[in-house]
């Protein structure tokens, strides 16, 4: 019997650099090589990089003695310096995990950018996929940071 | 220039449907049959249903009431499990505006009286465009037709 378990998990991070440096870390495929491995022992490789209103990603998220988790992205809305929102789907070995809606929505802060991440997941047949998410995405966003700090 | 928002919300419907898990999936999955309930009210206008159903294929309709705005549906399927489970991330317009993004999950499970259907979407709307409220109800109409539909 297969079974879904729904989540959603909202964070929220406030970057010291413009809307448009924080978009054009998402855009360019590698400054998110770099910011979004979740640790040092993790590498993300891309098949395919076409990052724009219907445009495809497919990652794979290599990690020492685990099967890839391989991330397939589909864009549905960018607007540049403001949005994206993308549907993303996760298979880890031969089996998918989850799929996800995540929102991204940049605004002016404090003399910064602001960043409010909302992910809807449904994850699969016990796959655990919130705490996933919830650990993958905490520590990218804390790495994002260090991408405007030089 | 318009403000960029996104609303965020989640809801479930449950429907307890005397009929097998294999009868009611097929009406989600035979193109012919879907077509026969996945539609607007009688009254709207009504344009091809087009269904593509496998994991990576794709869904539309569009339709709407006489002299207004046309509401388009485009999905595309994520995953498949035969009698078991569906996964659509659609998005919706309002003519050439997309008011809102989701992702609708399906379940059947085997229940005493026939099939227990979950259907739980995650939404964004966008621009403050839609909402929860009237999303659910229309959700709550297109059930009702497929039980319409699955009793005739």
């Amino acid at each position: 019997m297969t079974t879904i378990a729904h989540a959603t998990i909202v964070m929220e991070r406030t970057y010291s650099t413009s809307a448009k440096r924080v978009f054009a870390a998402w855009s360019d495929i590698e400054a998110r090589k770099r910011w979004s491995a979740p640790a040092d022992n993790i590498r993300i490789e891309y098949e395919a990089a076409d990052f724009r209103e219907g445009g495809r990603d497919v990652s794979r998220c290599i990690e020492p003695d685990n099967a890839d988790y391989v991330a397939t992205v589909n864009y549905l809305d960018v607007r540049k310096d403001k949005r994206i929102v993308f549907a993303e789907d996760v298979v880890h070995g031969e089996k998918r995990v989850s799929a996800a809606l995540i929102s991204v929505e940049l605004s002016p802060k404090d003399g910064g950018t602001h960043l409010a991440l909302t992910m809807q997941i449904a994850s699969f047949d016990d796959a655990d996929m919130e705490q996933g998410y919830q650990f993958g995405w905490s520590a990218a966003l804390d790495n994002l940071a260090k991408e405007f700090s030089a | 220039m318009t403000k960029r928002t996104t609303s965020h919300a989640t809801f479930v419907i449950e429907r307890e449907l005397e009929h097998p898990p294999a009868k009611v999936f097929a009406a989600y999955s035979n193109q012919h049959s879907k077509a026969k309930w996945f539609v607007g009210p009688e009254e709207w206008r009504q344009s091809d249903h087009q269904l593509d159903f496998r994991v990576g294929g794709n869904e539309s309709v569009s339709g709407g009431p006489p002299h207004g705005p046309v509401h388009k549906f485009n999905g595309e399927y994520w995953d498949i499990i035969e009698n078991e489970r569906i996964v659509i991330a659609y998005e919706m317009h309002m003519d050439d505006t997309r008011t809102s993004i989701s992702l609708g999950t399906t379940e059947f499970k085997s229940a005493p009286t026939g099939t227990r259907l979950i259907y739980t979407e995650q939404c964004v709307f966008l621009d403050g465009h839609d909402n929860v409220h009237d999303r659910e109800r229309g959700t709550q109409d297109l059930l009702n037709q497929l039980e319409t539909f699955l009793s005739i």
